[in-house]
């Protein structure tokens, strides 16, 4: 909950459709007929990959996590369902979209039963295929990974957003923001009443970056207390200066009135030594590529984070922005 | 009708509605694509039910901090532009008793100014918590007028010609009066506590615990706003002050004047609700 560390991000991200390569497709069936036919219709768009049962096909899949797995259960075989759930109940693959070609007699069980995400009969294979797949892909691509907190974009896509950028060579700034005195705070009134501080922490943060810059900003959650969010580098300082200042307004009303009144509240410090703390601010440290180049995103982030932590050392809410012009 | 059907029939209450004076207004307001924040929420709190429909929207479960967040201006930033506009988008209005609801839109308002003017020369932190509390004291009549609306046309009459304060006459009726069908709304509505206290306790601000100030402010005001004969919430008098509440606001006469000052020019000139241009 303390200083964010960027490379553990880094060595999270998962591998992500490239433009230029076809997405992978697993391809399941003993069906030779069904083989053909598949391979016909989706050789032109996809990088088809054909296995005749999943037990065979799982070392690919273990190994190379395709975009798709589509898998032909005729009439329901309970092996191959029970095969695909366990492959599904892996977090890791649990993400990778199944699609099921089942025959037409199949009578569906309940989802919870069957963990695929969408399904074609087979009399409808010639019509639906492509349509069905294509759905499979975006829907997944859609799924922008997010806090379930918050509902805000997490590490990953946070990771994303911060390389894509650079790799397009875009001049932006970016921030980085954390509450002071929340670990107190949780400890004091419990996770729930801290659960409501960030959730509302993540709506101030994202209004007020789309208000101030509607089109190509960016608001993610990283984690704990830790936002963080993209923007046009002249528009940085005036967006931090307005989350701080709203954030100062709203945050008396989380804390019980005698606090409040108080002005600090007391609680047990990392040491466990009981004391008081103040109420909390927020810290929010900001650097852009202007002037200086980034040949990594670790460089970029690692500077965001001193700017943050030299936002700490001040009492209070307040922004640290790199000045290097 | 017994008290607890009553109580069921008001909690029922989802949305409720406007003026037409102010749907018009509002209409305005949110087709035009360039209008600010500061804009938008000057006007939401320029109206008791606008207002209570953002704080309804921002205190629900949904956003995951409920009874939280008093103050409109808070609310729009949390909830965002896109929200409140789809939000404001469903205002309906009200087609009976236009008279008596323009009066008591203008008497809500009226307050609001006045706690914000008492508020601030008190050195009130945030007083717009107070004002948006002033703003909704009456919210209790809002919700009766519209769930009964043939029995409050008599209780209006019944409040005329038997020279009786609204509030007495509603507890002839329904034995309970607007500040309890206010507070029902209130709770129901996740409202934060503050807001609740002071709707409930406006007649009777030495009860409430956890504001008294907000409380005998939203109080003090109503009576200043009927006395100066700005709008119309009911009745023809004006009730006495609560002599405990007015010694804990704390106003010496000088402040009293300057407070009154303030508050005629403030409804002389800014006053939203006046004939529209």
């Amino acid at each position: 909950m303390s200083s964010p560390n960027w490379k553990i991000c880094s060595k999270m991200e998962i591998p992500c459709p490239r433009k230029n390569n076809l997405n992978t497709v697993v391809v399941v069936t003993k069906d030779m007929l069904l083989c053909s036919l598949v391979e016909r219709t989706l050789k032109d768009v996809y990088n088809l990959v054909f296995f005749s049962n999943i037990e065979s096909s799982l070392d690919y899949i273990y190994n190379s996590l395709p975009h798709l797995l589509v898998l032909d259960v005729g009439k329901g075989e309970p092996s191959v369902i029970s095969m695909l759930n366990q492959l599904k109940s892996d977090p890791i693959f649990g993400q990778m979209p199944a699609l099921m070609i089942c025959d037409d007699v199949y009578i569906l069980p309940a989802w919870d039963d069957l963990l695929v995400e969408d399904f074609v009969r087979k009399s409808a294979i010639e019509t639906d295929l492509m349509l069905r797949v294509n759905l499979c892909m975006a829907r997944s691509e859609r799924v922008v990974e997010v806090n379930p907190l918050t509902r805000l974009p997490g590490n990953i896509a946070i990771t994303r957003q911060i390389t894509g950028r650079l790799d397009k060579g875009e001049i932006f700034s970016l921030s980085y923001a954390d509450l002071d005195y929340f670990k107190p705070f949780n400890d004091k009134y419990g996770f729930s009443r801290g659960d409501e501080v960030l959730k509302m922490m993540g709506r101030l943060v994202l209004n007020i970056v789309k208000n101030r810059q509607p089109v190509n900003s960016f608001a993610g959650h990283i984690g704990g207390d830790d936002f963080t969010f993209i923007m046009e580098p002249d528009l940085a300082a005036e967006t931090a200066l307005e989350i701080m200042d709203t954030f100062d307004r709203i945050i008396p009303t989380f804390y019980d009135p005698e606090d409040r009144v108080r002005g600090f509240i007391e609680s047990v410090d990392r040491e466990g030594n009981k004391r008081t703390f103040p109420i909390m601010g927020i810290s929010i440290g900001s650097a852009d590529n202007v002037e200086r180049h980034f040949s990594h995103y670790g460089e970029f982030t690692e500077l965001v984070s001193e700017m943050k932590k030299y936002a700490k050392d001040s009492s209070g809410s307040s922004f640290k922005q790199d000045k290097r012009r | 009708m017994d008290i607890q059907n009553l109580r069921i029939q008001i909690e029922r209450i989802d949305t409720l509605p406007t003026i037409p004076k102010v749907l018009r207004k509002l209409l305005k307001i949110i087709e035009n694509p360039r209008a600010s924040m500061t804009e938008i929420s000057e006007f939401v709190s320029s109206d008791p039910v606008l207002t209570s429909r953002v704080l309804k929207v921002v205190n629900s479960p949904v956003y995951g901090f409920p009874g939280r967040i008093s103050s409109v201006s808070q609310a729009l930033i949390l909830l965002g532009l896109n929200v409140v506009r789809g939000m404001l988008l469903g205002v309906s209005v009200f087609e009976v008793m236009e008279k008596a609801m323009n009066g008591l839109w203008r008497h809500s308002l009226g307050c609001a100014v006045a706690a914000r003017v008492i508020a601030k020369k008190k050195g009130i932190k945030e007083p717009e918590e107070v004002s948006i509390a002033a703003l909704l004291h009456d919210i209790g009549k809002v919700a009766l007028s519209l769930k009964f609306p043939e029995d409050y046309k008599i209780i209006i009459d019944n409040t005329d010609k038997q020279s009786l304060f609204i509030f007495e006459s509603e507890k002839n009726f329904f034995s309970v009066n607007h500040s309890d069908a206010g507070s029902w709304i209130a709770q129901r509505w996740n409202f934060p506590r503050n807001l609740i206290e002071a709707i409930e306790y406006h007649h009777k601000p030495h009860l409430s615990k956890t504001v008294p100030l907000n409380a005998a402010i939203v109080h003090f005001s109503d009576v200043l706003v009927r006395g100066l004969g700005f709008g119309f919430a009911g009745d023809h008098f004006v009730p006495p002050v609560n002599p405990a509440s007015f010694q804990l606001i704390g106003l010496s006469d000088g402040d009293l004047k300057d407070v009154i000052t303030e508050l005629e020019d403030l409804l002389e000139d800014g006053d939203p609700l006046s004939p529209e241009e």
